[in-house]
């Protein structure tokens, strides 16, 4: 299994980061009130908060990077991800409706792109692929994109 | 290249007074009706409302009927409409995926139909003829039909005479198949639907209550029970007339005749619908069966097919209520699904049971705890050894058989469930685990197919995971052919 570029890792990271800055903030809020209610020092719904988030913001990108994998078939591309409930999921070439190359601005500037593929499907009509360099992306949305020309549905 | 069609034809006229009869209800009547009420007018004065409303409704029915064309070319066809904002939609036949025709009890009485032309594309009206004349409709679609995707088919469909259904229910049959969809969600539907009109009706649903003897001191003098044992009764009589009535409505006249692109399907009591099931785009197929229903013999089959965005036409009833041997010959018609031959199906793994009593054991603690400060608490516990007594006779239903192209997978042991998957239309294979079938050494796969969401899907929940990893390759092996 291929793993993912290092630079998702630090998506990740920021991810959790800009999740973990949200909870503190209103940990922080939380605190005053809690004060001027019940007389708690200001500072403990907030360490609460801090404590609880060490696991989301300090190991679960980690895991949930290494928990990322895929790997490229002549016919069929597998994506597996998951850290509690780990996900195997094949998608033959064949069965791709389109294909998007997404990026976003965290995304951007750690250079990784993300693929989805979406499919008929009901539970898995999208799947996606996050933590790609642009043009190992771009290279297999074009091999997918030629396999359906030569094969179509 | 388009812009060549004509759009140079009309619904048929009658669709105005039709349009007309359909909206008047609420334009004619409501609005004058709250307008008299609110401001307390005269009598004479609402019934010039009505008029006006009336007139500028016929108007503009008609209006609306007149700027309305369309038009089949050599390619497509092209719908203009639109009193002031005018849109022409051209939708090419090779796009269209199904033509439908339903009939209204308004329609059916001026002999009408609406046709409706599905592309696929997912959006509700992608192009809808309301109303052409019956004949017209036939017409339409046969044109559409051959024109478009399928040009298989050598014979004129209309031409063609009518062949035997390969399974039609009778009205007994119908009515047998309403007494097994006993609903008491409809009645608790009517309930709520009947409460706001409860300043209108001329009895108040207390009152019917009262009626019953359900008045609060009788029900907490204890003397209450063989009332409540009434009302029990009544309710479940209600809730068999609701069903019948329902399925009636629904299946009343239900034929399916096979033709040359696939199976044609005509039901309805009041509102006769006609829908086409082409062979190619039915993705799985599903037989249903309750535990009386199974003890009697009779099955439920429904495809899943791949349509629009709405959710009720992904999944097609293909029989209501029917014999395995009236079965066979509906899924030999569709070609890729069939009932599974002799060999036996392979069972999910024990430890399913292991899970389950895993899973229930933290909620069992929890009542127990609670148990400790109020000890009626514990009866709930009595539902620790039934949930793992339903996991071990779910266990049994459930297993998986791969053989013939064909993924048979049997679930439920109250509601017995049979997928048939043909392998070549799985989207996506996945297998998951779990944290705690990974500690069991178990996965459960899916087979991903195309179409609306059905309630449940065909996934084999605790298969060992060297077997589900090895279905997976062998179904992988069966999508290259």
């Amino acid at each position: 299994m291929n793993r993912l570029e290092p630079g998702q890792l630090w998506v990740m990271r920021i991810h959790a980061a800009i999740f973990a800055g949200v909870a503190l903030a209103a940990g922080l809020a939380a605190g005053f009130g809690f004060h001027e209610g019940f007389g708690t020092p200001v500072w403990l719904p907030a360490a609460v908060v801090l404590v609880l988030l060490s696991y989301p913001l300090l190991i679960a990108p980690g895991r949930h990077w290494r928990a990322w994998g895929y790997e490229k078939g002549d016919r069929e591309l597998a994506v597996a991800h998951g850290v509690l409930r780990q996900v195997h999921t094949v998608v033959p070439y064949g069965r791709v409706q389109h294909i998007d190359v997404a990026q976003g601005p965290i995304e951007r500037s750690f250079g990784v792109t993300r693929l989805v593929l979406h499919t008929a499907g009901t539970a898995h009509s999208q799947v996606v692929l996050p933590g790609l360099r642009r043009e190992t992306a771009e290279a297999l949305r074009d091999e997918i994109r030629e396999y359906i020309r030569q094969e179509p549905a | 290249m388009s812009g060549d069609t004509v759009a140079d034809r009309r619904l048929h006229p009658a669709t105005v007074p039709v349009r007309f009869l359909k909206d008047a209800p609420s334009t004619v009547l409501g609005l004058p009706a709250i307008a008299g009420f609110v401001s307390n007018v005269g009598v004479g004065r609402v019934l010039i409302f009505v008029g006006i409303a009336a007139a500028a409704l016929i108007f503009f029915s008609w209006l609306s009927w007149y700027r309305f064309k369309y038009g089949v070319g050599a390619h497509e066809i092209v719908i203009e409409k639109g009193l002031l904002n005018r849109s022409r939609r051209s939708i090419p036949f090779d796009r269209i995926q199904d033509v439908d025709i339903e009939r209204g009890p308004l329609a059916r009485l001026f002999g009408l139909a609406k046709l409706k032309i599905e592309t696929g594309a997912g959006g509700k009206d992608e192009g809808a003829l309301d109303s052409v004349s019956v004949a017209e409709a036939e017409r339409l679609r046969t044109a559409l039909r051959h024109r478009g995707a399928t040009i298989d088919a050598s014979d004129d469909a209309a031409a063609a005479p009518r062949v035997p259904p390969i399974f039609a229910m009778d009205i007994g049959r119908v009515l047998l198949s309403g007494l097994f969809n006993f609903s008491l969600v409809f009645i608790a539907g009517l309930y709520a639907a009947l409460q706001p009109l409860q300043n209108i009706l001329p009895f108040t649903i207390e009152d019917f209550a009262l009626w019953l003897g359900f008045t609060e001191d009788r029900l907490l003098s204890g003397a209450a029970l063989p009332i409540i044992a009434a009302g029990l009764v009544l309710a479940g009589l209600l809730g068999v007339i609701a069903g019948v009535a329902r399925t009636l409505a629904r299946d009343y006249g239900f034929t399916l005749t096979l033709e040359p692109e696939g199976l044609r399907r005509v039901r309805g009591l009041f509102t006769r619908t006609e829908v086409m099931i082409p062979r190619r785009r039915v993705q799985l197929g599903l037989i249903e069966s309750g535990p009386l229903r199974r003890r009697l013999g009779w099955l439920t089959l429904n495809v899943q097919t791949l349509s629009g965005e709405s959710k009720d036409k992904g999944r097609q009833a293909l029989a209501p209520l029917a014999t395995e041997a009236e079965i066979v010959p509906i899924l030999s018609a569709i070609g890729d699904l069939a009932l599974p031959g002799d060999g036996a199906f392979v069972p999910v793994s024990r430890r399913h049971v292991l899970k389950g009593i895993v899973y229930n054991l933290p909620p069992a603690i929890g009542v127990s705890i609670a148990g400790l400060f109020f000890p009626p608490a514990w009866l709930l516990l009595l539902l620790f050894p039934l949930t793992v007594v339903g996991t071990i006779l779910e266990r049994r239903t459930h297993g998986y058989r791969l053989a013939g192209g064909l993924l048979h997978v049997r679930r439920g042991w109250w509601k017995q469930r049979l997928w048939i998957v043909p392998v070549k239309r799985a989207q996506t294979i996945s297998v998951s685990r779990d944290w705690l079938q990974r500690r069991l050494g178990l996965a459960t796969l899916l087979v991903d197919t195309a179409g609306a969401a059905m309630m449940s899907d065909p996934r084999i929940v605790d298969m060992r995971a060297e077997e589900a990893v090895a279905l997976a390759a062998a179904i992988r092996r069966g999508l290259r052919g």
